[in-house]
């Protein structure tokens, strides 16, 4: 019983500590001008996810915000300029 | 032997096309993709001997992903068709995306000549390509291009894609082993892909310019995409272009060219004589050379306007123009992608409405393709130039308020499909290429200008001449099939058929059986608004108003029609804001593929023109005179019908919940 | 004499209209006024974009 009770104290620190940890940020949050690595898109779209491969954006490649205009934004991914809107940037965690 | 053109979007594939077979296909500087293949044989002067060479020009694709949902020509094409070289069009400020497709084309087994396009950009940017380098990771010739221009590369080209045709084709990356029913293994290989790409492109590709930095041209998108500036500039830069077409250069030429016209049309006058048959040779003066004389008068303007408007998109602004109205198009759960096939309505509606089917959501593509003929399209422009000329002095504010009130209404209409059909929360991911801002190629405006103008043409000397001729024997005759007595026109044909639905359209302030006439034409074409108005008041100049006045005797053509300004413009606006041709609801119906939302459509237009151009007329009326316009009462009446049932149709979407289905599916 | 004539001349010129009409249409023109009609989805117009390959 003890047991059970500090496997559970334990996990739930361990959740919290690794939420802090690593921030979610996605293209939204962040910087610009500043060269970010792709972690995940987060999409339950097949098609746009194949999409932005093909573009060169995927876990691994870098992009960066080149400029913010109103609810969107311009980035550059390999040597390409695009306009994205908000909830494509937030699909893209960085 | 057969060559097959492929690459990325706007890599530039289809100025190559034109370079080397000497056709005038469309390009754009969007990142455009030819919807089906182009067939041309290359000129005899780059193929050497007498070889016949046909080249097709293919789609653009980023890759042939096995997964996308929709069929892929050029894949197919290349299984099916066996081309003997395939030219791979790369765009050369863009290695590292532009060579997984390359990759993916080695691996065909067929022969690969990598046209290195758009190498002019390069130079500027400082960046340097080691073309024989590549050349030899690929295990293919790789030719620098500049497909606008003195046929840069072209000789090389063709002679490099003549030099391998039969040769075997051997691939940099090996992706035969990978199952394509397996996502995963052929996202690994793809992965895989890259990173080779990426190898290749750091030995090969030196940059001055590092493109994740901010630019200039950064900055002049800051301003020109701009939440509210960037409107503000759209609107003026509209203007800009309506000025020159409608109100200085255009007219101006249209002149002489009216002139023209109009001697002609006396010298045939002379050569008939007077001893015909009156009947007859208004049948040819005034139906025919009088009609079509009407209507190609503003082809000046026309030509004017196209050329400007294709110096505006070849620079690269319209893509910026997508972003600005991206955020206004949200607020009505469209995105700015749906800009785009708007955009293309300014020259036709049929082909944006075409255009739709690129929107991935039903709903919105629905509401777009329905939406899209609001703008005013290439064959409204002499409608609206006329009616600028002789109403209001050929204002260019005319041409832009229309424009305008275009999107106006678009914005509505698609917040009311909203406000009915009620989805609104489906994400939409709105992304959009910027190409760079380039100076604007005189000579590809030039083209497209004049390719319209050969259309426009062509298009007046069949449809609207017959339609000419047709409106002319029918205000000639009644149905006894006698001639209509001086003064007694309102039994012709024309007139009995269009005094009836006048009476609709006395609230709106044109219950006159000729306007009327005039419009109903307009559904076949609605350049026929010009020729049928000419035809039905004997007028064939609108364009100098002056000297028609001297020639026709009357006080001047207002009075003619017996218009005032306001309910000219709400004439206007009618004959604009409702559905624009038989040809257009036809590529409606094509792309809406449902009933519903089709006579939806065809009723929310009419509907549409209906109120615009009563609220325009009776409030005008008011403002100008003080006093309310006739037939107010019906008017109004009518209106509230059509209103409350858009009201009764947001309701019941509120209460059952099966009629989102049916709209939605 | 002169009518038989005029009659000729305008029936001449409806017919070639008409014949015009006709080939576009077996060509597989679908709007007359376009310039390129031969493409299902064409620009008319001078600003085209179709992202095809992806639909988002």
């Amino acid at each position: 019983m003890e047991h059970t009770i500090r496997t559970k104290i334990m996990t739930t620190i361990n959740k919290r500590m690794k939420t802090y940890a690593s921030e979610v940020v996605n293209l939204v949050k962040a910087q610009v001008n500043r060269e970010y690595t792709v972690k995940e898109i987060k999409t339950n779209d097949d098609e746009l996810k194949n999409f932005l491969f093909t573009l060169g954006c995927y876990e691994g490649e870098t992009v960066t915000v080149l400029s913010v205009l109103g609810e969107n934004y311009v980035v550059s991914v390999k040597d390409s300029r695009y306009c994205i809107d908000r909830d494509l940037a937030e699909a893209i965690i960085v | 032997m057969k060559v097959a053109l492929t690459g990325n979007p706007n890599s530039g594939k289809t100025s190559l096309f034109n370079a080397i077979t000497g056709k005038i296909e469309h390009v754009g500087n969007w990142a455009g993709v030819t919807i089906e293949k182009k067939e041309g044989e290359i000129k005899r002067s780059l193929s050497g001997r007498d070889t016949f060479i046909t080249s097709v020009d293919l789609p653009g694709a980023y890759s042939m992903s096995p997964f996308t949902s929709e069929e892929n020509i050029t894949k197919d094409y290349i299984k099916n068709e066996n081309p003997d070289v395939i030219i791979n069009v790369v765009d050369a400020s863009n290695l590292s995306r532009s060579l997984f497709f390359t990759t993916q084309l080695l691996e065909l087994g067929i022969p690969v000549v990598v046209a290195l396009n758009k190498s002019d950009l390069n130079k500027k940017k400082q960046t340097v390509i080691n073309v024989v380098e590549l050349s030899q990771k690929l295990g293919c010739p790789v030719v620098e291009t500049v497909s606008s221009g003195n046929n840069n590369g072209m000789e090389k080209l063709i002679s490099s894609v003549v030099a391998v045709k039969y040769k075997k084709q051997s691939s940099p990356f090996d992706s035969s082993g990978v199952n394509i029913a397996d996502k995963r293994e052929v996202e690994a290989s793809d992965r895989k892909r890259f990173e080779l790409v990426k190898n290749i492109v750091s030995e090969v590709e030196h940059r001055q310019v590092r493109s994740s930095r901010q630019t200039r041209q950064d900055a002049v998108d800051r301003v020109l995409a701009h939440k509210w500036f960037g409107v503000l500039i759209f609107a003026v830069v509209m203007w800009g272009v309506f000025s020159i077409s409608q109100t200085y250069l255009g007219p101006l030429v249209a002149d002489t060219f009216v002139g023209w016209i109009d001697s002609f049309r006396g010298w045939v006058d002379g050569l008939i004589g007077k001893g015909v048959s009156p009947v007859l040779s208004s049948i040819l003066l005034d139906g025919i050379i009088g009609g079509v004389g009407a209507v190609v008068g503003f082809l000046p303007l026309i030509m004017v306007l196209f050329f400007l408007l294709a110096l505006l998109e070849d620079c690269g602004y319209m893509a910026r123009v997508a972003v600005v109205m991206d955020m206004f198009f949200k607020r009505v759960g469209l995105s700015g992608k749906s800009i785009i096939p708007m955009i293309i309505g300014t020259g036709c509606a049929i082909p944006g409405v075409m255009a739709t089917r690129t929107i991935k959501n039903e709903r919105q593509r629905r509401t777009t393709a329905m939406l899209t003929p609001f703008m005013p399209c290439g064959a409204k422009l002499p409608v609206i130039a006329l009616f600028a000329g002789v109403f209001f002095n050929d204002s260019a504010w005319v041409g832009t308020s229309m424009y305008f009130v275009g999107i106006a209404l678009i914005i509505v209409g698609a917040l009311l499909v909203v406000r009915i059909t009620g989805e609104k929360n489906a994400k939409s991911y709105f992304i959009m290429e910027l190409p760079e801002y380039k100076f604007p190629s005189i000579k590809r405006a030039v083209m497209e200008m004049l390719s319209r103008a050969e259309a426009f043409v062509i298009k007046a000397g069949t449809v609207i001449l017959l339609c000419n001729t047709v409106v002319q024997i029918m205000q000639t005759f009644n149905w006894k099939l006698q001639i209509v007595a001086q003064g007694a026109e309102e039994t012709s044909i024309l007139a009995s058929i269009a005094s009836p639905v006048a009476i609709l359209l006395i609230p709106l302030g044109f219950g006159v059986w000729q306007l009327v006439a005039a419009a109903i034409t307009g559904f076949i074409a609605k350049e026929n608004v010009v020729g049928t108005l000419a035809v039905v008041y004997g007028i064939t100049n609108f364009i100098d108003t002056e000297e028609l006045a001297l020639v026709e005797g009357a006080t001047d053509v207002a009075s003619v029609m017996g218009l005032s300004s306001v309910a000219a413009l709400a004439y206007l606006m009618f004959n604009l804001f409702t559905p624009p041709c038989f040809a257009a609801i036809g590529a409606m119906n094509a792309e809406l593929d449902n009933k519903k939302w089709l006579w939806g459509g065809i009723a929310f237009q009419l509907g549409m023109g209906y109120f615009v151009a009563f609220f325009t007329y009776q409030i005008g009326t008011l403002i100008t005179t003080g006093a309310l316009g006739n037939g107010l009462l019906p008017g109004l009446i009518a209106i509230c019908a059509m209103v409350g049932y858009v009201i009764y149709l947001m309701r019941v979407r509120k209460s059952i919940p099966s009629i989102k289905i049916g709209l939605s599916g | 004499m002169g009518d038989v004539l005029l009659i000729l001349i305008i029936s001449a010129i409806v017919a070639s209209a008409i014949a015009k009409i006709v080939i576009e249409k077996r060509k597989g023109n679908k709007c007359i006024g376009c310039p390129h009609s031969q493409t299902s989805g064409c620009g008319c117009g001078c600003i085209h974009s179709k992202l095809r390959t992806n639909k988002i």
